[in-house]
């Protein structure tokens, strides 16, 4: 077993942002995608969500999930909570589309050998096509989950859709990048082992983004938004 | 290649029940159901109802022969029994159960008799290399062929081509035409 020391129990307002993340480094993509720098010196989680104008219970809510896996039960959430989990959920998107995924295939493309000409066009080949199903996921959020959010938040309910009909759709996105690491790893002929670790790492650790991701929307995103439809028929 | 198991713990402290509870947890090959049982009485009751297939039970909270009766009044005949061991047991009061733990194994150990008790054999799977025949399948569906095309051309059945494709993909964990025509450049299977 990895010696590690870990908190016991969830972060509170009071902790030190600074503990976060050092105790916990994936947490360094949270901060970005709520939008908040480093260089937040010795403050308290609450201060630096002040001053970022960021929700400070859907931060903890959000790192406390992802830390923890378990999900905090009746958990009641305002309209600001819902707005800055989209925004969290919007960013992370433009993260993986604008970012991520394209430097992936930047260095998928270093790293190949251009001695195996075919199956670095397969490869990448395969790489767009998966791309390009990670794009209509999350465009199928952006623009049919997100608005019909936004008019629940405005209190209007639509008949023709309610987040269960997301709930069913939401499958996981990760499991085809996966697939390609695991076709690099073992049958890739040996060549530059250094560029390949490196996007390998990238890739393992940009799966375990997007499983992450999915897992914020189903466990946090996806019950807010029923408690909201609650909420907005009994009004 | 990981088999469902419902496994009952009866065991009064909640602190051995939830520390047997995460070393399960980290038996990986496994997937494991949990039932706890913390109230003695309920014991029967919960076991005729849930029907596990493997019993851990604290051997000194209840008698011997339980889990003997256990078996036949819910026709439970499959389960097994495990004694979970505080301290050292006599060997006739052990008699009475499929096998032992203690609380001072590892996950290792606990994991090995589990195996042992369900004879999950992890090397029985299909062998992982693939066969002609699916070789030859592997090769008309880089081409872009359908089943209904494959099928023809190999004069066999949809179905029979239907189960070669799941076998493949079973075998190299690669579902996507799009995986397969790597595969198939990396391993020369096709030369495009």
């Amino acid at each position: 077993m990895t010696e590690k020391i870990y908190k016991l129990g969830k972060y509170t307002p009071a902790d030190s942002m600074s503990d976060l993340i050092c105790n916990n480094y994936p947490m360094l993509l949270v901060l970005s995608r709520f939008g908040i720098s480093l260089g937040f010196g010795e403050k308290t989680i609450r201060e630096v969500c002040h001053q970022n104008n960021v929700d400070e219970q859907t931060f903890l809510a959000v790192v406390n999930l992802l830390i923890s896996s378990n999900r905090e039960e009746n958990q009641d959430f305002g309209n600001r909570s819902i707005q800055c989990l989209l925004d969290y959920l919007h960013n992370s998107h433009s993260y993986f589309l604008d970012f991520r995924l394209p430097s992936i295939r930047q260095k998928l493309l270093s790293a190949l050998d251009i001695h195996h000409d075919n199956a670095t066009k397969a490869i990448i080949r395969f790489y767009d096509l998966y791309v390009e199903q990670v794009h209509t996921h999350m465009e199928y959020e952006e623009t049919t989950v997100f608005p019909y959010v936004r008019s629940l938040l405005s209190g209007i309910k639509r008949g023709d859709y309610n987040i269960r009909v997301f709930c069913r759709q939401h499958d996981n996105i990760e499991s085809k990048l996966s697939e390609l690491k695991n076709i690099l790893i073992k049958y890739y002929p040996p060549g530059n082992a250094d560029e390949l670790n490196s996007v390998l790492f990238d890739i393992f650790a940009c799966a375990s983004d997007l499983a992450s991701h999915n897992f914020i929307e189903d466990n946090l995103f996806v019950p807010m938004i029923s408690q909201l439809e609650l909420n907005v028929k009994k009004l | 290649m990981s088999k469902k198991i419902r496994v009952a713990i009866a065991e009064p402290s909640e602190i051995l029940r939830a520390g047997i509870i995460d070393v399960l947890k980290r038996i990986n090959a496994l997937d494991i159901y949990i039932i706890e049982i913390a109230d003695m009485n309920q014991l029967e009751c919960v076991l005729c109802k849930y029907t596990p297939d493997l019993f851990i039970i604290n051997p000194t909270v209840t008698e011997p022969r339980l889990t003997g009766k256990v078996r036949t009044l819910c026709g439970n005949n499959k389960m097994k029994s495990v004694a979970l061991l505080h301290s050292l047991a006599d060997s006739h009061t052990l008699e009475h159960y499929d096998d032992s733990v203690s609380i001072y194994d590892s996950a290792e150990q606990i994991r090995n008799k589990i195996i042992k008790l369900f004879d999950v054999d992890q090397h029985k799977d299909i062998p992982k290399e693939l066969s002609k025949r699916e070789k030859d399948i592997i090769v008309e569906v880089v081409k872009g062929l359908t089943n209904k095309q494959i099928a023809d051309k190999l004069f066999i059945s949809v179905h029979t081509v239907m189960t070669h494709r799941k076998n493949i993909a079973a075998k190299l964990q690669i579902h996507s035409p799009s995986g397969l025509t790597i595969y198939a450049i990396l391993n020369n299977l096709v030369d495009l």
